[in-house]
């Protein structure tokens, strides 16, 4: 690597002109990357905060107006609702993680057709979000669902039980949906770390007479926990943007009782034209998502950084 | 002992796998069958199965539209990201002033979920008059830091022994590039063609936002408006996910290695 910097020292002559041909070449080939990730992250992100802070609509000159839109938020009791069921999404990822790692343990040890049992469990997560939230509509359906037909079967519940129109149940239905699409994926990032794991650490420590359950705690975990905040970060970033399925099982609803920031957002925005209103909205879901994000590098240790080597 | 262990661990990987399966066993016994499907008891057999349901769904709406319209993003956004990517990932393989900087940019865009920037994002496409237009559905999916850096190892994983002989018969940087570069490393290009597929197969949220007729939508939006026109009346819904989700899981069944090592690799969709 060095040598292309040891002739950028030597000035003007052949190998210089050489050196600017180069240099050009690396712009160009930079230039169409750079240029998306500018238009549609770095401008968006810049943009929006200003956008925050302004009294902007379509067809009205931007007027400034400082942080009344943040104002009105702590009185929008839809935002505080949003707020609070997007925490309760972020909140169910670790009963999904802890589930994944179950299923990861048992994947892990000598069992037969554990491919096949690997492919099955990730299936769910590369397919489109849109048709799952129509197949999960289909399973709660009132009356032709499976899940009210297996309950009322078992003897479990006497009346089908409207699961996606009802306040109490509908939140919790579309949780289990997004677990069963993303459990999979959970699943292969800690069994990838499982398999990182040395196995002579586990010989030693069965040479000392170290429990099982022991080796579990004392050296499972410890190792394992790059890959579970790979997976919280996960778990974090699909609560914030699990837009798809909401819109398709709920639209938000009943009421607001399953509105999710990224739901209000788009609501705001593109429903009610509030452009301005939805930026602000958009700047107080990326705190959450940076705030978050800090503190499940805090857990595991603060060695996130090694996961851009992975 | 161990072998009631294993007995048991058999029968939990049994059950769960069951569940899993469970939706779209279901989906699929809907898709074929005609019957009333509120009916209750509901059937758990398929009972008189028949494919009438996908023939409805290719001519009653304009199905085959939706697919080009989605044939046409995903070539474009899987095309653009072996190109777009493979260069970025060469020019950062190598050293030049400001390298550090272009590296931090790149690290720190992959914190920003595009979905967090939708309002400024639907604004810049309606400056650039890319509205309602292909190139504007697949815009902000043309190239992907995650693969970026896919490639970066690739190519510097690449002996340098077999670039300066290419260099010494006089071939030209971009032809080493496209001659040696970019066939020793089919395992990025590969990884690189099912994420960028997926993400763009996939998309919904900005389809929905920047599309205004039926003519420029895409599947998932296809799907969902057809959700909305018809409620869950009919088993031809359940043919058309059936058939959104057949391409994804035929992919999956391919290269299904691939695929669990590309997707978990671009876990946070750079």
């Amino acid at each position: 690597m060095a040598r292309f910097s040891d002739r950028a020292a030597e000035p003007g002559g052949w190998r210089g002109a050489k050196r600017v041909r180069e240099l050009l070449l690396i712009a160009c080939l930079l230039l169409p990357s750079l240029l998306v990730f500018f238009l549609y992250r770095l401008l968006p992100l810049l943009w929006n905060v200003v956008l925050s802070l302004s009294y902007w609509s379509p067809l009205k000159p931007a007027r400034w107006a400082g942080l009344d839109h943040y104002q009105e938020m702590l009185t929008d009791e839809v935002f505080w609702q949003a707020l609070g069921n997007t925490l309760i999404f972020i909140g169910a990822s670790p009963l999904a993680i802890v589930l994944a790692l179950l299923i990861a343990l048992l994947l892990n040890s000598e069992v037969r057709g554990r491919a096949l049992y690997r492919g099955i469990v990730f299936l769910s997560y590369p397919l489109m979000t849109v048709a799952v939230g129509i197949i999960w509509r289909w399973m709660y359906d009132e009356r032709g669902g499976i899940i009210n037909y297996a309950l009322r079967a078992s003897g479990l519940i006497a009346k089908p039980i409207p699961f996606l129109e009802s306040f109490e149940w509908a939140l919790p239905s579309v949780i289990l949906a997004e677990v069963w699409q993303v459990l999979g994926f959970y699943m292969i990032i800690l069994l990838t770390g499982l398999q990182s794991i040395p196995e002579h650490l586990y010989e030693a420590a069965a040479i000392d007479g170290a429990p099982r359950r022991a080796q579990f705690w004392r050296i499972t975990l410890p190792l394992l926990k790059p890959s579970l905040f790979l997976c919280a970060v996960v778990g974090i970033l699909n609560s914030l943007t699990s837009f798809d399925l909401i819109y398709i099982m709920t639209n938000g609803g009943p009421g607001h009782a399953t509105e999710l920031l990224i739901t209000y957002i788009y609501k705001s925005g593109f429903g009610q034209t509030r452009f301005d209103y939805a930026a602000a909205l958009t700047v107080v879901q990326f705190a959450l998502l940076l705030g978050l994000a800090f503190v499940a590098n805090r857990a595991a240790g603060g060695n996130a950084g090694a996961l851009q080597q992975r | 002992m161990r072998r009631r262990k294993g007995l048991f661990t058999q029968a939990g990987l049994i059950a769960l796998s069951a569940l899993m399966l469970l939706p779209f066993y279901w989906v699929i016994k809907t898709a074929i069958t005609n019957e009333n499907i509120y009916a209750y008891p509901p059937r758990l057999l398929p009972h008189h199965p028949h494919l009438f349901n996908f023939v409805d769904v290719w001519y009653l709406i304009p199905f085959p539209r939706y697919l080009l319209n989605s044939l046409i993003v995903s070539l474009l956004v899987v095309g653009a990201n072996v190109a777009f990517n493979a260069m970025a990932g060469y020019a950062l393989s190598k050293e030049f002033p400001g390298k550090g900087a272009v590296l931090g940019l790149l690290l720190s865009s992959m914190l920003v979920p595009f979905q967090a920037t939708i309002i400024p994002a639907y604004l810049i496409t309606a400056k650039l008059g890319l509205i309602n237009s292909y190139l504007g559905l697949a815009f902000p999916l043309l190239s992907t830091i995650v693969c970026i850096f896919i490639f970066k190892a690739s190519f510097e994983a690449v002996p340098h022994s077999l670039i300066d002989a290419a260099r010494v018969d006089g071939l030209a940087e971009w032809r080493i590039i496209v001659r040696i570069l970019m066939p020793l490393s089919k395992a990025a290009i590969a990884t690189n063609v099912i994420l960028a597929f997926i993400w763009s197969w996939n998309a919904f949220l900005w389809p929905l936002i920047i599309t205004r007729e039926p003519a420029m939508q895409t599947l998932p939006l296809g799907l969902a408006r057809f959700l909305s026109y018809l409620e869950d009346t009919t088993g031809a819904l359940y043919a058309f996910a059936v058939m959104v989700l057949a391409p994804s899981i035929f992919l999956f069944l391919m290269a299904q290695k691939e695929f669990m090592a590309g997707l978990s690799s671009g876990a946070t969709k750079g």
